[in-house]
């Protein structure tokens, strides 16, 4: 049996999983490796919603994100202060 | 028009400061010191020298101009320090016309006097019943006898101490003390210098002139249409403040938790902006509060207890990391009380967060207790012997306890981003003119400098530039009056940077490009560094406490591994 991915909400999405009645961090199973945008899909959330997605403490662009059973995953919205989005590796762009 | 003020015969000059034209905020500041001050004075002799000076756009309607510096030597790191902060001061000192005021000298008695500025001049007065208080009380008093509409910068029982980590309280809109100069113990060399307080009262005073009014609109235009535009300055920040960046740097594994012994903090989320915002909306205080007039970020809030009692105010991400994950606190309701008992007795909350920490980690108090962490900020309250060792700073801590990992540079401690997870940050820590100061490389405009904007976080390439261009141009937005953050939507919009430039070209007549104000910004480093260097304080202080070189940082296990040899190149310009 698949372990479950640990899913984290930040900014609006915090209110949002709280409206859905999920924990935050939600445990969710996946049955195979997905993208950030499968998974978006999957969860119901629009792809605006989100900037960043981390997995495992490292950050992706939804479209580049892989996650498979037992990753730690945080949804992470626009509005991450500029530095920080360079700094932290958001900014893809060369 | 600038003032000179000497405390050994509490003399007032006025002079328009011909060696210092077109020069403002950390510019201004920064080069006043490096010419005024000798570097191997010590910070509360008659030679240092206190400013307090207003930035190019300061008391102009430009968005967010609200900022202002303070410079001095710094007793904490003994290097230059400009110390920038927001409030109703800069803006009130703007529209009086004032661009600086330089402080000198020693007074003969030790008695507490205030410098009182309006529109009639500048007047030093001696108020010997604010002695002894705190920024609080010493406000209320002020606020009694001169009114509300003035704006307040003091000092507590820490400045009066002189205790190195000793800030200046200035007044926000509602006229609480919940703005400080924080960093490098400036509150203590303007107790030094026997200052309590500086009120000012802009009263009667015009509109700020412009030399070319229509394009100094059209450029405030811009940088406010950038502001309000952008998913940062719009949304994030007037809800959740700077402490949205907690859950943000704990899933990055660049969380500093109980001293720099993790990047993740399992109690993260309930300090965090999220937890934090929910907290206020609820006991009915306020989110999306502005600071400053013209501030239309609003990333400020006001903190109310279970009881509906206001607490705090302007609760940042760094004193919510610094009084709680790097504690191993995750109760607000404790870290409020603790920002409000630094605020009050009047020391950075960034530097007494990490040195109770370091006095944690040496046992002086377990890690997580957060009563045990309140008492010893009334030790500092009280000047006890305790209190005065953790109000030195973390370094004087952690050498009286005999502690190694002690997360210092040049004397002023590291804060709330771990540079062994987000290395660029380390760079920037280990070389600036401050000591220790995530804000040295806060403003980006990477791409718009032709630098590219990708880095690995974890990885050492690309971060030597990266930080380099950053402490360049956060040096000229330091010049500008405005409020750093502005920089947190100009790197995706354009626009915001060229309304800036249009709008420092209106005021005053001139024709610079981008490229020239990003020369200001290196001058000011040069400058700085001049100084330090004629301190004694050398390029080989530039560098991390080697614990971040050899101690691996969970979860990513990754050390700082940034050769010395790359960090020598950050000032090749």
């Amino acid at each position: 049996m698949s372990n479950p991915i640990e899913l984290r909400g930040f900014m609006g999405l915090f209110k949002v999983f709280k409206e859905r009645n999920w924990s935050n961090p939600y445990i969710l199973t996946i049955e195979k490796i997905v993208t950030g945008d499968e998974l978006l899909i999957m969860l119901e959330i629009e792809k605006e919603q989100v900037e960043i997605i981390f997995v495992n403490g490292k950050a992706f662009l939804p479209s580049d994100a892989r996650i498979q059973s037992g990753d730690r995953v945080a949804l992470v919205p626009p509005g991450t202060p500029g530095p920080y989005r360079v700094l932290l590796g958001f900014v893809k762009k060369e | 028009m600038f003032y000179r003020i000497n405390m050994a015969d509490l003399s007032v000059k006025k002079e328009e400061g011909a060696l210092y034209q077109g020069l403002g905020g950390r510019a201004l500041s920064s080069r006043i010191i490096d010419t005024e001050v000798t570097a191997t004075a010590h910070a509360f002799s008659e030679g240092n020298k206190l400013v307090f000076v207003t930035g190019l756009l300061s008391g102009t309607g430009a968005p967010n101009a609200g900022r202002m510096s303070l410079g001095a030597k710094s007793p904490l790191t003994g290097t230059i320090k400009e110390s920038n902060v927001g409030g109703t001061m800069g803006h009130k000192l703007g529209r009086l016309g004032i661009r600086g005021i330089i402080v000198e000298g020693l007074p003969q008695a030790e008695k507490a006097y205030i410098l009182r500025v309006s529109s009639d001049g500048l007047f030093v007065e001696e108020m010997p019943e604010l002695k002894g208080l705190d920024i609080y009380d010493t406000v209320e008093k002020l606020q009694s006898k001169f009114g509300m509409k003035i704006a307040i910068g003091c000092i507590g029982t820490a400045g009066e101490n002189r205790m190195a980590s000793a800030c200046v309280g200035f007044t926000d809109m509602e006229g609480a003390p919940t703005r400080q100069a924080g960093r490098g113990g400036l509150g203590a060399v303007m107790g030094s210098k026997g200052i309590k307080a500086i009120i000012a009262d802009d009263s009667g005073t015009k509109m700020v002139s412009f030399v070319d009014e229509a394009a100094f609109r059209a450029g405030s235009k811009k940088l406010a249409n950038a502001l309000l535009t952008h998913p940062v300055t719009s949304q994030a920040l007037p809800a959740y403040g700077t402490d949205v960046l907690v859950n943000i740097l704990n899933e990055a594994g660049g969380l500093p938790t109980r001293n720099f012994s993790s990047g993740r903090f399992e109690g993260a989320n309930n300090i965090g902006g999220e937890s934090l915002a929910a907290t206020i909306n609820e006991r009915g205080g306020k989110t999306g509060h502005g600071c400053s007039p013209g501030c239309i970020i609003r990333c400020s809030q006001i903190y109310k207890d279970k009881q509906g009692e206001v607490v705090t105010g302007g609760f940042e991400y760094e004193s919510c990391w610094s009084l709680g994950a790097h504690l191993g606190i995750d109760n607000l309701d404790d870290i409020a009380l603790m920002n409000r008992l630094c605020d009050d007795y009047g020391v950075d909350s960034i530097e007494t967060g990490v040195a109770i920490g370091v006095a944690m980690e040496a046992g002086v108090a377990k890690f997580g207790d957060s009563q045990a962490a309140i008492q010893l900020l009334h030790e500092i309250g009280k000047g006890t012997p305790l209190g005065r060792i953790l109000g030195t700073g973390a370094e004087t801590t952690g050498k009286v306890f005999g502690v190694r990992r002690v997360p210092v540079v040049k004397g002023q401690a590291i804060p709330a981003y771990d540079p062994r997870a987000v290395k660029g940050v380390g760079v920037t820590y280990a070389t600036t003119t401050m000591g220790a100061d995530h804000t040295a490389g806060y403003s980006v405009t990477a791409n718009i400098l032709g630098v590219g904007g990708k880095v690995d976080p974890l990885k050492p390439e690309g971060q030597v530039e990266l930080s380099r261009n950053l402490q360049i141009a956060t040096a000229f937005i330091d010049s500008t009056g405005l409020c750093l953050f502005v920089a947190f939507a100009i790197l995706d919009i354009a626009e915001g940077l060229e309304g800036i430039v249009e709008m420092c070209n209106a005021r005053y007549g001139w024709d610079k490009s981008i490229g020239d104000y990003l020369e200001m910004g290196k001058q000011v480093l040069r400058d700085e560094r001049t100084f330090n260097h004629s301190a004694g304080i050398s390029d080989g202080a530039d560098d991390l406490p080697d614990f971040f070189r050899k101690e691996l940082l969970p979860p990513h296990n990754v050390v700082f591994d940034i050769p010395k040899e790359e960090l020598e190149t950050v000032f090749n310009f």
